[in-house]
């Protein structure tokens, strides 16, 4: 691939994303004011109400956004990298839900106060004297139910299964509270070119989820007829999953990206779980390499050779494309080494990588031996430097870092691990003066969106 | 930071596009509770200008005098031209089922011009009795006016059927609001109620049929 074009696209991309999201917003914010009159404004209640209009608008493109930035475009996924597409999704859901409960709370006091009614009884009459508005609570709860269990303490106590599924519902949410919308907005009756790019702001949506989250895996899933061929023990909790499948080179995956995996078992179906690739693709052949973190990975090593695997992807910006400089300092912690891995395999010739895997005890070094042989086989341009043990003996800051590896300030970083070792090397490559644009990480739990 | 500044230039231009070629009416009313009422609601009318509807209030007074038939009905698109204010196209009026008809375009902005318009009515006829008007179904029920005439003037205007249920708090608010303003207009040209605008657009629709059954 083509190192400039990559990363030229991610800028460029990215602008015209924030411009494209912007007009969007204008746009949003453009209906209500046009559809606004006097008599909207005329009143201290009235004045409740117009607010809580632009709170409902505003939030449900939040919201609308929020589903783009997760429905896995493929070129804002390779420009914009997954893990800060999860990070923007992330922040924007809250606000989301913020907005459309404000909507919620002034539309209420808003009538109530005008018709000088109880809120709770006002809240009723408004539920079933305006179409579907069972419906929109009905949306409403879902919205909630989600943001809760997103929150870390909540998320924490979840398996992964069941906050996959409850956050889903997001989408029904969605699209329970459209009907509710476009009959009662003031913004929208009456106004057939606000009504058109609302139609359209959905459409668009649903058109990106169906396509990109749902056809295109389910045509490359069943395209490529993935199964399961070898389970490998790796190391104390640590498998690896060999798949075997057709054309694999036409999917244009490289290492250092990464699929949502589902297996077609008994306890696996439910929910697609993220893992990068632990190997270079090949035509034949997948590999990823899983710790066993949570309840669902625990039982990997169960899995039957011949299992269907329905795969998602390949995602992320996590690539060899995106390097600039003809020295590359490769950091993996812990599990996190497994997309460092295969990245080894991916710089063309003449490139010097040094990989630097930190690790807590010498039996967490998994997929050492592969390792050491791809380095010997190279010639001398891929170093290796085991780092074993607590951040007092490796505190991975400048000091230590440019001993290790002196030209590292001239370096493309890629590191890829637990956040306080991501967040020390950030640091150290801010200090030795790398630029942003150098420093690539992929953020280690993967199972965040 | 650039990228808040391109989503920003993006905002502004967003909004600059749509203010430029729509801007709000803030001269205009629009009644509470989120219905506008210048188009009823489950119609298609939904392209009347602010200046087309004032033109067809204006019209509202000939077709009082003319007194046309229900046939010319077809004719009704003409009367958002303030050219055609003297025919007898504007006789839409006469069957409310025609959505389009030019009696329910006016903004509530038009109040003050149509009881001016309307009060030649008393000296060319003189028309007494009581007038029913068409059963209106809109969203949650029937509404039925039945209108009181002496000498050609509306002195009684009574709701025969209303939408009814948990909920009618809005049009118990809104009737005695409706007939006050119906009989102060003598025309449908009426703001409505604040909160029943269903029932406020049967009430007109109604009120049309009834109107024209007696000739007024």
């Amino acid at each position: 691939m083509n190192r400039i074009s990559v990363r030229k696209f991610s800028a460029v991309g990215t602008d015209w994303a924030a411009v494209l999201t912007g007009l969007g917003l204008g746009l949003t914010v453009a209906i209500e004011l046009t559809a606004l009159r006097a008599s909207d404004i005329a009143s201290f209640y009235l004045i409740i109400q117009t607010i809580s209009r632009f709170a409902a608008l505003i939030g449900t493109y939040f919201a609308l956004l929020g589903i783009l930035l997760v429905s896995r475009i493929p070129w804002v996924e390779r420009g914009v990298g997954h893990d800060r597409l999860i990070t923007w999704h992330r922040k924007l859901g809250p606000w989301s839900l913020y907005l459309i409960g404000l909507h919620v709370l002034l539309i209420t006091v808003g009538y109530a106060s005008q018709f000088q009614e109880q809120v709770i009884s006002e809240f009723w009459s408004i539920l079933t004297t305006f179409s579907w508005m069972w419906a929109a609570l009905a949306g409403f709860i879902f919205m909630i139910t989600a943001g809760v269990t997103s929150y870390k303490k909540a998320r924490a106590k979840l398996s992964y299964e069941a906050w996959w599924t409850i956050h889903v519902s997001t989408y029904l949410a969605i699209a329970l509270s459209f009907m509710h919308q476009i009959l009662n907005g003031p913004m929208f009756i009456s106004h057939p070119l606000n009504k058109a790019f609302w139609i359209f702001l959905y459409s668009a949506m649903v058109f990106c989820i169906v396509y990109w989250r749902i056809a295109l895996p389910t045509y490359r899933s069943f395209r490529h007829g993935l199964k399961v061929e070898k389970i490998v023990v790796e190391g104390p909790n640590m498998v690896s999953i060999i798949m075997r499948g057709r054309d694999l080179d036409k999917l244009g995956a490289q290492g250092g990206q990464f699929f949502g995996w589902r297996f077609i078992a008994k306890g696996h179906a439910l929910a697609s779980h993220p893992y990068s690739l632990s190997a270079s693709p090949t035509a034949h052949y997948l590999r990823i390499t899983v710790k066993d973190l949570g309840d669902h990975s625990r039982s990997m090593a169960d899995l039957k050779p011949g299992t269907r695997v329905f795969m998602e992807g390949p995602y992320g910006a996590f690539t060899a494309g995106r390097a600039s400089r003809k020295h590359v300092v490769l950091v993996g912690g812990g599990v996190g080494i497994t997309p460092i891995r295969a990245l080894m395999e991916e710089f063309r010739a003449g490139v010097q990588l040094d990989v630097i895997f930190r690790a807590s005890n010498a039996e967490d070094l998994v997929l050492r031996e592969e390792m050491d042989y791809l380095a010997a086989k190279s010639e001398g341009s891929i170093r290796i430097h085991y780092l074993v043990g607590s951040r007092k003996i490796h505190p991975m800051d400048a000091k230590s870092l440019e001993a290790l590896v002196p030209r590292f300030a001239d370096s493309d970083i890629y590191i890829c691990g637990p956040s306080p070792l991501v967040e020390a090397v950030r640091t150290a490559a801010k200090e030795l003066g790398v630029p942003k644009n150098r420093f690539h990480d992929e953020a280690f739990a993967f199972h965040s969106e | 930071m650039k990228r808040f500044l391109l989503i920003a230039a993006g905002t502004i231009g967003g909004l600059g596009a749509v203010l430029s070629i729509t801007p709000p009416q803030l001269g205009a009313t629009n009644l509470g509770l989120g219905l506008d009422l210048g188009t009823p609601p489950n119609s298609n009318t939904s392209t009347q200008t602010p200046t087309a509807s004032q033109s067809t209030s204006a019209t509202v007074a000939p077709v009082v005098t003319t007194k046309p038939s229900a046939s010319s009905t077809k004719n009704s698109v003409p009367t958002k031209t303030p050219s055609s204010t003297t025919s007898g196209p504007a006789t839409a009026s006469a069957t409310p089922a025609q959505s389009t008809a030019p009696t329910v375009a006016p903004t509530p902005t038009s109040i003050p011009v149509p009881t001016k318009t309307a009060t030649p009515t008393p000296t060319v006829k003189s028309i007494s009795g009581t007038f029913t008007g068409p059963v209106v179904n809109v969203n949650y029920g029937n509404v039925q006016v039945e209108i009181t005439v002496v000498n050609g003037k509306i002195t009684d205007a009574q709701a025969l059927m209303a939408p009814t249920g948990r909920n009618d708090k809005y049009t118990r608010m809104a009737l005695p609001q409706l007939k006050q303003q119906t009989l102060a207009a003598q025309s449908t040209n009426i703001q409505g109620a604040s909160g029943a605008s269903y029932t406020t657009y049967g009430w007109r629709k109604s009120l049309q049929g009834a109107m024209v059954k007696a000739g007024l």
